[in-house]
């Protein structure tokens, strides 16, 4: 079977699903179930007596089969990141941990010294570090030397919807790295989704362009289909391109021709 | 020498302020995570609970008094992507 395999953990789905932005928790919980999604993201926010409905622990694990990744978003130091990642490890068990350190929230462009030495620390910690970064091919391997399990390069910016900007520096991650690579933000349509797959991506984190749709859980399950069309066409070999035409029929033996 | 009964005093609420995510709360002497937590309406299952910045554990709440001036954090995982 084809399944996303991350350190010791394997996913039959290589949709992750993040859970911000939604109308609703039941909205979201729906999107969940119809993207099949198996990993989904959450953050580590102050109790609200106002806003129960904020807190998705419990609806979340009630679903069967998801397993939780929290982000450390918030976080504009590795020193805050490590922390925030040891108290949802305490609350959620989960290994996992999408260290996510952007200082600036024009851009929220991920600081690539603080996430280094964030997933440096959290890697030797024991925990499954999935960091967000720029597409930065150096970064991307030496995030790879020091232990973390994936990583997860932006497509453009977090919820521009603006795609694959980054494409031509995600096929250099995708050749040199011998840990999976998702990408993670930007994504507009499941198009994209299947050409991030298509390009070799091990999986894709989506939340924007599903909690943002008019119908969450009708996009959720096009980005499943996307997803799953693209990794099938990638395991299958996509053709090689040509500058010139390559006829499908054959150009002779026409009728009325003159021999 | 009478024992002299013994005397049942009401001894009166003392009260201490600790800071609950970041606000002031005012709550009685000696109680403890689990106290606050019913207080807020939580049953403690999904939330993280941090005093002074140390994580104190489920099994641990029960036995952890607060004092005055204490930083209590109560955490929940919200959405996010």
């Amino acid at each position: 079977m084809d399944h996303l395999q991350l350190a010791a953990h394997t996913f039959s789905s290589r949709l992750i699903l993040g859970t911000g932005k939604f109308s609703s928790a039941a909205v979201m919980l729906e999107a969940v179930k119809a993207s099949g999604a198996q990993l989904v993201t959450v953050a580590l926010r102050r109790f609200n007596r106002e806003q129960l409905e904020d807190d998705l622990f419990g609806p979340l694990s009630e679903l069967p089969g998801i397993t939780l990744m929290p982000n450390t978003s918030g976080a504009s130091t590795a020193a805050e990141a490590i922390k925030a990642a040891n108290i949802s490890r305490e609350l959620s068990g989960s290994p996992f941990i999408k260290v996510e350190i952007h200082p600036n929230p024009q851009h929220l462009m991920p600081d690539p010294i603080e996430t280094m030495e964030a997933a440096r620390v959290l890697a030797s910690e024991g925990f499954l570090v999935m960091p967000y970064i720029s597409p930065d091919p150096v970064l991307a391997k030496r995030l790879e030397e020091v232990g973390c399990a994936s990583v997860m390069p932006l497509g453009s910016a977090i919820g521009s919807g603006q795609g694959l900007a980054s494409a031509a520096m995600l096929s250099i991650i995708i050749r040199e790295s011998s840990i999976p690579v998702i990408v993670d933000a930007g994504l507009r349509a499941p198009s994209e989704a299947a050409r991030a797959m298509e390009m070799g991506c091990s999986a894709v984190l989506v939340n924007s362009a599903i909690a943002a749709s008019d119908n969450p859980a009708e996009m959720a399950a096009a980005f499943r289909d996307s997803t799953d069309a693209g990794r099938r066409a990638f395991k299958a070999g996509l053709m090689r391109e040509s500058r010139e035409a390559v006829a499908t029929s054959p150009l002779t033996s026409f009728l009325g021709e003159q021999s | 020498m009478k024992k002299r009964p013994k005397e049942i005093v009401q001894k009166p609420l003392k009260m201490i302020t600790i800071q609950l995510n970041g606000e002031s709360e005012s709550l009685p002497e000696d109680s403890t995570i689990i106290d606050l937590l019913t207080r807020i309406g939580s049953d403690g299952k999904t939330v993280a609970t941090l005093v002074n910045d140390q994580v104190v554990r489920p099994p641990e709440r029960t036995a952890h008094a607060l004092c005055e001036g204490d930083r209590v954090e109560i955490l929940v995982f919200a959405g996010g992507g």
